[in-house]
């Protein structure tokens, strides 16, 4: 796991234009941000893209991070997740990658050699014991949370996947989100 | 659709942040996030709500590509600054950037705080630059992206301020650029009007009395367009550019 405080410590030299410090700072976040924007655009050359991006801006904003508004890392991580976002919501990449015509290659890889969402789901709330909220949710929510947020599905892909009606993943996803954030406010 | 009603934000910032939230929708909750602070402090507080589910995500490490790629475009932003974003660079400037960078995070920022005596050690001759500036009140103001666009300073026991442009400031037709000071405790009252300026323009102004005697307890500054100058007791209307203002000795 990347140290925190040092990477608060290299993105404040980052604001100040140190080069060196920015290398360490690709260094220490690019494969776990590359994973990320992976896993969401499902195509090697636009996560490369989005990741040069995310960098790129990394570069011209240090300054703006601030340490007071949390950890380094969830600040790098959305920065990659809302321009794959912009990429799959505004590009047909996601049609590109997920019609089983153009669904070659590199894509059907990547999808073999990964962990399904839900299993990256567990993983996350053992490691970071939000475990108990996250199992007070349905299964069906739960489903939907890593969908959305882990492969950057739309509510009509998570419907789609699932098979489920378009109105209930809507509910379910907002129902998600509201349990999770009570649960996780009464536990902490 | 009525964003100031705190559940219908706060569901908004969810779906924004998870990602379902997209097309029109998406686009207005961008630029609704460039105007709302609470609409960013909702959204970062579920981006830390939602963070930790990408944590097991597989690393998986980039072609180098990417680095040289990435390098290669910082270095020509860096360079093309004399040409682009930053023309003709003043000296003070680059005197100045890593003084109030420092500043400026360390007012923000604790890691910084921490890393306050090696920044001092290790930026080399800040020390010494220091000691060659007058004590002084300074303003780093950045914009809603939180790129520095105008600093703002006055020496210590002066009335005078002095305002210089990093960035260009557009002011509407009919508006003024009213500065305001930002108490810690307290409402913030206007300290002058800066005439609009171009990119690493300058302009000053007058204050009613010494920085010190204004700015002592002030933590931020602000800019707002207001449609003639603010009068003491005046409510700001919305700032468009606000950051820390530091004592400088």
């Amino acid at each position: 796991m990347t140290d925190s405080a040092q990477l608060q410590r290299d993105l404040a030299r980052v604001a100040l234009g140190d080069r060196a410090a920015f290398a360490r700072v690709y260094q220490a976040t690019s494969a776990h941000l590359f994973g990320v924007a992976l896993r969401i655009l499902n195509r090697r050359d636009v996560a490369e893209d989005v990741l040069q991006e995310a960098f790129v801006s990394v570069w011209h904003h240090a300054g703006s991070y601030q340490a007071a508004s949390g950890q380094p890392m969830t600040w790098m991580i959305s920065m990659v997740r809302n321009k794959a976002l912009d990429v799959v919501r505004s590009a047909a990449v996601r049609h590109e990658t997920e019609m089983p015509v153009t669904a070659e290659g590199e894509a059907i890889d990547i999808e073999d050699a990964r962990p399904s969402p839900l299993q990256l789901l567990t993983q996350a709330t053992d490691a970071l014991a939000i475990r108990g909220c996250m199992e007070a949710l349905d299964a069906s929510h739960r489903q939907c949370l890593a969908l959305a947020y882990c492969q950057g599905m739309s509510h009509c892909e998570v419907a789609a996947h699932m098979r489920a009606p378009l109105g209930s993943v809507k509910a379910w996803v907002r129902r998600g989100l509201e349990r999770l954030k009570k649960c996780m406010e009464n536990g902490q | 659709m009525n964003y100031n009603r705190a559940d219908l934000l706060d569901r908004l910032a969810s779906e924004y942040v998870l990602g379902t939230l997209h097309g029109a929708a998406r686009r207005r909750f961008d630029k609704l996030l460039i105007e709302s602070p609470a609409a960013r402090a909702a959204v970062r507080a579920w981006e830390q709500r939602l963070a930790l589910l990408a944590a097991p995500v597989p690393p998986v490490a980039p072609p180098s590509r990417v680095w040289s790629a990435t390098e290669a475009r910082i270095a020509s932003t860096a360079a093309s600054t004399a040409a682009g974003r930053g023309p003709q660079r003043l000296w003070w400037s680059s005197l100045w950037k890593p003084a109030l960078g420092f500043a400026f995070g360390a007012a923000l920022t604790f890691a910084l705080v921490q890393l306050m005596p090696g920044a001092f050690v290790s930026l080399d001759g800040l020390a010494q630059r220091e000691q060659a500036l007058p004590q002084s009140y300074v303003g780093l103001l950045q914009d809603s992206e939180g790129l520095p666009t105008l600093l703002i300073s006055s020496t210590r026991h002066g009335t005078r301020v002095t305002v210089k442009s990093l960035r260009p400031v557009v002011v509407p037709a009919g508006k003024v650029a009213q500065v305001w000071a930002l108490p810690k405790e307290g409402a913030p009252f206007p300290i002058g009007v800066a005439v609009p300026t171009k990119p690493h323009g300058g302009t000053a102004f007058e204050m009613s009395a010494t920085s010190e005697k204004l700015l002592s307890t002030v933590t931020r500054l602000a800019v707002s367009f207001e449609g003639v100058p603010a009068q003491a007791g005046a409510t700001p209307g919305d700032f468009i550019l606000i950051g820390p203002c530091l004592k400088l000795w």
